[in-house]
């Protein structure tokens, strides 16, 4: 984390923390409550998929073969709803917590 | 008016919402569309609770593979008609009530018709699109929708109250893809026991419902959470310009 700080003088001192909670079958492939440092300018998409690359059952089950979200998937910031459609624009922001969910269907 | 016997059959759950919450639930008519993995318990814990008129629609038939979670129905059943086994079952658990068993398959030409007057929705399906018409016939009735959803250890609760909470598809506008989900029994019975404590708050008022908020269960590592759920301003169903919100006359 401190070897990063010299990246982050383009930035100022920023110093960004955001945690990512992954639910259900993303959180079995993926882990969960996964604290990362992102850099300014990240968005909420290029954040998840870095996390998510780390397995690949699990990238796969949250986005397609040409890396967008799966239409299902249901992406939250701070609590607030995003449009998997708009998660390549918005940018992380420094304490946000982003949560990732898996809508199931059984009965 | 409740008789004797109702009120030594209720007494343990007359001591939380009273005579008036008791006759709240036996003036109620619940519609539960389903009666499989959620339907079991939702139906089973409504009978019991003396719901006074539950109407429970399937179209299947019992096969030996329910067995494992589908509780209204044992192996004396295989091959009849879930309908007519949940009939049986819930007269056994409660006989001073009165059920329809309807066995036919929801489309939106019928859907309308077989809720009728009911005064709540509960979703014991195992799919989204049917989901979705039960959605937008709780807001054209303006009549709440206990939604619960699960596979293998996980499930998902959430009340909507049209006018009020986001709607089914404010939550969920695109549909998991539909594949053969895993369960073990309990998962239903977490989730499904969970719906129906909320109509029986619902119906009794008391405490407070999942409203804008979805309940999300994860039985592997046994974690409740939640996450808050807002209306979509462009929902196609509730949104703006759409079905007219209401923030009164809602039984809440």
């Amino acid at each position: 984390m401190r070897s990063r700080d010299c990246k982050n003088q383009h930035y100022g001192d920023e110093e960004m923390k955001a945690k990512i909670r992954f639910f259900a079958r993303f959180r079995e492939l993926l882990g969960t409550d996964i604290i990362t440092d992102p850099l300014a300018g990240t968005t909420l998409a290029a954040l998840v998929s870095n996390i998510a690359r780390n397995n690949k059952e699990g990238y796969d089950a949250i986005f397609d073969e040409h890396g967008n979200f799966r239409e299902f998937v249901i992406l939250m910031q701070n609590g607030k709803r995003v449009e998997t459609a708009d998660a390549g624009t918005i940018m992380v922001a420094d304490g946000d917590e982003i949560a990732i969910f898996p809508p199931v269907a059984g009965g | 008016m409740l008789s004797e016997r109702e009120r030594e059959r209720y007494k343990r759950q007359m001591m939380l919402f009273g005579d008036e919450g008791q006759e709240r639930l036996k003036n109620a008519h619940i519609f539960i569309a389903g009666a499989g993995g959620l339907g079991s318990p939702i139906s089973i814990y409504l009978a019991v609770a003396g719901v006074g008129t539950i109407t429970i629609v399937d179209m299947d038939v019992v096969d030996q593979s329910n067995l494992n979670r589908q509780i209204l129905h044992t192996d004396r059943d295989i091959g009849k008609k879930k309908t007519v086994s949940a009939l049986a079952k819930l007269r056994e658990y409660n006989a001073d009530i009165t059920i329809n068993a309807i066995d036919t398959t929801i489309t939106g030409d019928n859907l309308h018709e077989l809720i009728g007057r009911a005064d709540g929705i509960v979703d014991a399906m195992d799919n989204y699109p049917v989901r979705y018409l039960l959605n937008r016939v709780a807001l054209d009735k303006k009549i709440p929708f206990f939604h619960g959803a699960i596979s293998g250890f996980y499930g998902q609760a959430t009340t909507i109250i049209p006018g009020i909470t986001p709607c089914f598809e404010c939550i969920f506008p695109k549909a998991p893809p539909k594949a053969v989900f895993p369960v073990v029994g309990a998962t239903p019975g977490v989730i499904g026991t969970v719906q129906a404590t909320e109509v029986i708050k619902y119906l009794t008022k008391q405490g407070e419902l999942l409203a804008g908020r979805l309940f999300v269960w994860d039985g592997v590592t046994s974690k409740a959470e939640e996450i808050a759920v807002d209306k979509n301003e462009a929902c196609p169903v509730c949104g703006a310009g759409t079905v007219k919100t209401n923030t009164t006359g809602t039984k809440k």
